[in-house]
């Protein structure tokens, strides 16, 4: 692709921070556009600030002060005369008011404009399109006030537990419970409605039947504003903890390529009919046993794991966003894109590996290995702070090959390098999850993790000598400093 | 070889065999058990050449003190051993129910740690000579096809006669079925035993099991070690302990060149090859410097040993107690009591007995010291030597306030005095201390505690530990699956035990690959660098620079393989955050570090103290990652106490509530 003509986007401030603000600027660096970068008061030092042109100083820590804070950003964009505004994901990404606020600014949008992040954002409304448009849905009820209703809806319709609740504004797990019986119904429909209103601005919730055994696939699309709408294939995102995705992959180990061609241009046929613009993601709850799939959501923004569609197709999804920004058409069509490997990725949160809280402090080591087939995607450095008020998310992990098990030697190799230390890290278990038999086989479902959680802790222990040699050089470092020690 | 075929070798062989204890007991009696297995390792390839009959490696203290104060695995020992010196039997010292511990263990207890330790030659021994309390380890060391050494505790006093002794060997003889498959120790671990006596009772137990084989285990105190060895050889003993010339001080085992030396010049042959043993001496040189601070303080050979009777191997450890305590000018009449004591209570100073003889007497004198000055330890002393000396302890025959004295000497003695003396170690070599013995250390309630006393070993007397709970516990506390060799280290030493894996935790296989001066002293200049080998590979640490201290922090500058990092070491004057941890079942711990959002719940508004809360309902909700965790109340309670703020960072397991739980009326 080479660029034509105007290039109306000058310079992009990024509303975010840590991993997608990082990616975001790389894209910018190679289209040689300017990025601002935005930050609040602990994340003054912070990876997406150093890598940025230059950073604009938003508010304190809680979210609402700074990264939530729409006006704030759009006057940090004024400021320094970035005429577009990428929000990355997570935050104001799906965000309409937001968006809106920006175009009345006078702003570039980079993103799906405000009329689809609200009809797509409210969950009710989303799949009351779907339905329309003939993608199968999962049966529920919209518009839940309180617990009565919810059991009224499942003597009605004979649903029986599980099932779950979920923010109708919402995304990325939060807001969203798994309810097994009766006596944890009230206290998870108040939590979600909590959480909801916290993570979303919006406490309306939704509940659906519990899909068992489920897997969750989604397909990537891209759009420009001329009515190309191409998808990049399928990912599978099964591998989840608390409902949030961590390791994904592509293509989908679970798809034959009749299904993966009907998932896919099921996928197309509904973000054409929404008039869908710049990309964004269909999810679809998968079922193995029926082979039947079910229309989830529509994830207006980059997704999180969009690098592994880049990496099988070769595609910048970043910059196809840039493109379609700048009302360019895209110079391809759908029978270009051919992907021709597999790849995987995995989310390296801070987080405890056995319990999943959440973890924060300094990173003191951080070694990240290279090698052959390996993407890395880091929103830290080494000496970098993770502080408590934002997503765990703070690198993500890459490895692609000619074929599956290619692309998991790849990530072993590259998970046994990696060194992380001063907070706790999925790293334990996400090399433990991709040397599983079970997941080597690719048989596995939303609750794999559930399911596996003994054996996949008991294989967390590995010694190198290079971890060795710093316990080593740390008992030195403190006989050095305090001399012969009470105890010797 | 098997136990067996040992024996028949050493039964024809003609002169002797020499075990080295410079791994073990050479260490514990002159250097409190601090040598560390990176120095003795470097002896091993000339163990291995020596033609020594064994190396006694491991047990005693040596176990206790490496897990506590080297941070060496006994087992980690035997591994490094036997693949430097794979032709050398290895040996331990092990208490017949007390094992490497200071606890009688019960018998599945004793069987599951001897089963699972990897030592060719065991020598095993009772402080009471109670033959009996052997038998589990005996057991289980024959069953394994391992050589058992039983050794009989030896002193020398007015009742410790051959006939004594005869009856001691003939239980052992019973015990293993004969002597075609043991040898059999003297242990005169305090260096007590005369020429002549020595040579008497080899004699006389030779005299009666001619095939059996004897080795003659002795330390240096009295300085009369080299003549005892010969007599013992001439009166035809087959082995004798000796050490490194180099690491001999004075309460070891006497110098193996010169015993060499000495016993050919007798015309004995000594089965040791001269040449590794001088290699084996002349390394010792090249680290033994780096021990001198663990060395005891009282210096020189001390033939009142044959009074005061403490082992060589307690000797430094009761000294630096005393320097610590600030009591070592009241040593000599320390040993002064304890030589009038061990003919009022009857048994051998050695592990067990020995702590339980040097607690009670440093307590009967520092006691008296504390109530009347140094004029009372005069008086305590020439009451008990009145009484014992002159009086050939006749209560009777003593005055009316004297015998009220008496009565009161053993009242605060230590819990062990007293378990000794109701039974619960196993039988009084010469039977049960006087009636005033137990009025003394008892009280009013002496009778009763008398018909307590028992006669069986603790081998049937104590009930059996329940080993997979202890596991299970041990399991919790390390939030994993303990090995089994950290389960076994555990058992022996609960407390220190956890304390060794927390520091492998955080420091790993420092104390393996550190030579010693860097151990104890660490880095001292910059530029000055440590290099090792680990796992195969080269490692370099270099010291940058050492900052000044700051907020009880120093920043430590180290180059690792070149590439520089800063520690951060906190030092004992930092600051501490006094963190409050959830502890009892009343006390509500946060599940996770996190914020703390919402004290209370939406329906009733906040919780205050006082206030009464229901089993399951929220009483406060943490946030992390933007995700809640509601904190429920575990029963229907009053709320005690509330221990954070609202909007306060808390870590996991802080505390957060107190409640009291409201029974039902």
């Amino acid at each position: 692709m080479t660029k034509t003509s105007i290039n109306p986007i000058k310079k992009v401030l990024i509303a975010n921070r840590g991993v997608p603000a990082v990616r975001i600027m790389q894209t910018c660096r190679d289209r040689k556009i300017p990025t601002a970068a935005v930050y609040s008061t602990p994340d003054r030092l912070s990876y997406h600030v150093l890598m940025s042109d230059e950073a604009v100083h938003i508010g304190e820590a809680p979210p609402i002060e700074s990264y939530l804070h729409a006006e704030k950003i759009i006057d940090a964009a004024l400021q320094v005369g970035a005429n577009a505004i990428h929000p990355g994901w997570g935050f104001l990404a799906e965000n309409a008011d937001f968006a809106q606020m920006v175009l009345d600014a006078g702003l570039i949008w980079i993103g799906p404009p405000p009329r689809i992040l609200r009809a797509m954002g409210d969950k009710i409304e989303a799949k009351r399109i779907a339905m329309r448009a003939n993608v199968p849905t999962i049966p529920g009820i919209s518009n839940v006030e309180d617990v009565a209703q919810i059991k009224a809806w499942m003597a009605e319709e004979d649903v029986a537990y599980p099932i779950m609740i979920k923010a109708a504004a919402g995304g990325g797990g939060k807001g969203m419970l798994k309810v097994e019986n009766d006596d944890q119904l009230s206290i998870a429909f108040s939590q979600a409605k909590s959480e909801a209103q916290k993570a979303f601005g919006d406490d309306q919730l939704l509940v659906e039947k519990y899909i068992e055994k489920g897997r969750h696939i989604e397909v990537q699309i891209v759009a420009d504003k001329f009515g190309n709408v191409y998808h990049l294939y399928e990912r599978e995102c099964t591998i989840q903890r608390r409902n949030q995705k961590i390791i994904e992959e592509a293509p989908s180990p679970s798809l034959n390529e009749d299904l993966r061609q009907e998932i896919c241009y099921t996928a197309t046929r509904l973000m054409r009919e929404i008039g869908y613009e710049t990309a964004g993601t269909v999810e679809f709850l998968f079922d193995s046993k029926t082979k039947k799939f079910y229309f989830l959501e529509v994830n207006t923004r980059l997704q999180v794991e969009h690098g592994v569609t880049e990496l099988v197709t070769g595609m910048d999804i970043v910059g196809l966003m840039l493109d379609a920004a700048n009302g360019e058409a895209f110079p391809f069509h759908q029978s270009d894109i051919v992907p021709n490997r597999w790849a995987l990725e995995v989310r390296m949160n801070a987080e405890d590996p056995r319990t999943f809280n959440p973890s924060f402090g300094t990173i003191t080591r951080l070694q990240v290995p290279h090698g052959p087939g390996v993407r890395i995607s880091q929103g830290v450095y080494e000496g970098a702070d993770i502080p408590p008020y934002y997503d765990s998310l703070f690198m993500l992990i890459m490895a692609a090959g000619p074929d599956r098990d290619s692309a998991i030697a790849a990530m072993d190799r590259t998970l046994s390098n990696l060194r992380v230390e001063g907070v706790k890290t999925l790293h334990p278990l996400l090399l433990s999850i991709i040397r599983h038999e079970a997941f080597r086989r690719g048989e596995f479902s939303t609750r794999f993790i559930e399911e596996h959680m003994d054996e996949l802790i008991s294989g967390f222990q590995e010694k190198s000598s290079e971890d060795e040699v710093l316990k080593i050089a740390n008992y030195v470092a403190r006989i050095s400093a305090l001399g012969p020690q009470e105890w010797m | 070889m098997s136990p067996g075929e040992i024996i028949q070798v050493l039964r024809s062989l003609d002169g002797v065999m020499i075990t080295s204890t410079g791994m073990r007991d050479a260490g514990q009696s002159d250097y409190k058990n601090r040598i560390r297995i990176f120095d003795l390792a470097t002896l091993a390839p000339y163990y291995n050449d020596m033609n020594l009959f064994s190396t006694e490696c491991h047990g005693g203290a040596r176990w206790h003190v490496g897990v506590m104060s080297r941070r060496e695995s006994p087992f980690e020992e035997i591994r490094i051993l036997r693949e430097k010196m794979p032709n050398v039997l290895l040996q331990t010292l092990i208490r017949e129910t007390n094992l490497w511990g200071y606890r009688p263990y019960p018998k599945n207890v004793i069987e599951h740690v001897v089963t699972n330790v990897d030592i060719d030659v065991w020598r095993c021994f009772s402080f009471l000579n109670d033959i009996r309390n052997m038998r589990t380890v005996a057991e289980v060391v024959m069953k394994r096809g391992r050589l058992f050494e039983p050794a009989i505790s030896f002193t020398q006093a007015d009742w410790t006669t051959n006939d004594y002794y005869l009856s001691c060997v003939d239980d052992i003889v019973d015990l293993c079925g004969g002597t075609d498959e043991i040898i059999l120790c003297i242990k005169d671990m305090a260096g007590v035993g005369s020429p002549e006596r020595i040579r008497s009772l080899v004699s006389a137990i030779l005299d009666k099991y001619p095939d059996l084989v004897i080795q003659y285990h002795r330390h240096a105190t009295d300085g009369l070690a080299l003549p005892a060895l010969l007599a013992a050889v001439q009166a035809g003993a087959k082995i004798v302990d000796a050490e490194e010339d180099s690491l001999t001080r004075f309460y070891g085992q006497p110098p193996i060149l010169a015993v060499q030396a000495y016993l050919e010049e007798a015309g004995i042959q000594v089965h040791l090859n001269r040449e590794a043993a001088e290699g084996a001496v002349q390394k010792v040189r090249e680290w033994i410097r780096h021990y001198d601070w663990a060395e005891s303080p009282f210096k020189g050979f001390d033939h009142n040993v044959t009074r005061h009777k403490m082992p060589g191997g307690a000797f430094p450890s009761s000294f630096e107690q005393a320097q610590k305590g600030g009591f070592l000018h009241r040593m000599p009449a320390i040993l002064k009591v304890m030589s009038l004591y061990n003919r009022i209570v009857r048994y051998f100073d050695v592990t067990p007995g020995s702590q339980i003889t040097w607690v009670t007497c440093s307590g009967i004198v520092n006691r008296y010291a504390k109530e009347h000055g140094e004029a009372g330890v005069d008086h305590v002393i020439q009451l008990l030597t009145k009484f014992v000396e002159e009086k050939d302890q006749d209560f009777e025959a003593m005055t009316e306030a004297e015998q009220e004295e008496l009565l009161e000497l053993f009242r605060t003695a230590p819990g062990d005095f007293k378990n000794l003396l109701l039974g619960r170690y196993g039988r009084l070599p010469m039977g049960w201390p006087d009636d005033w013995v137990y009025q003394s250390a008892f009280g009013d309630e002496w009778q009763t505690k008398i018909q307590e006393r028992r006669d069986l070993s603790p081998l049937d007397a104590l009930k059996e530990d329940d080993l997979e709970k202890i596991r299970r516990d041990l399991a919790d506390i390390l939030e994993r699956e303990p090995t089994e060799e950290e389960f076994i280290l555990y058992l022996m030493h609960p407390k220190d035990a956890l304390g060794y894996f927390e520091f492998v935790k955080e420091f790993g296989v420092a104390p393996l690959v550190l030579p010693t001066d860097v151990w104890r002293y660490g880095l001292k200049r910059p530029g000055d660098k440590v290099e090792f080998e680990l796992m195969g590979k080269p490692y370099s640490i270099e010291l940058v620079s050492i900052g000044a201290e700051h907020d009880g922090e120093i920043h430590v500058v180290m180059k690792v393989n070149n590439k520089t990092r800063v520690y951060e070491i906190q030092t004992p004057r930092a600051k501490k955050k006094e963190i409050r941890m959830a502890k009892g079942p009343h006390e509500i711990g946060s599940p996770i570090d996190g914020n703390v959002w919402r004290i209370g719940n939406p329906e009733r508004g906040p919780i205050q103290v006082g206030d009464i809360v229901h089993k399951g309902e929220e009483i406060a909700n943490l946030e992390a990652m933007k995700m809640e965790n509601a904190i429920l109340a575990p029963f229907d309670a009053y709320v005690k106490e509330i221990c954070v703020a609202l909007n306060d960072t808390v870590v996991e397991n802080q505390l957060l509530f107190v409640l009291e739980p409201i029974e039902d009326s």
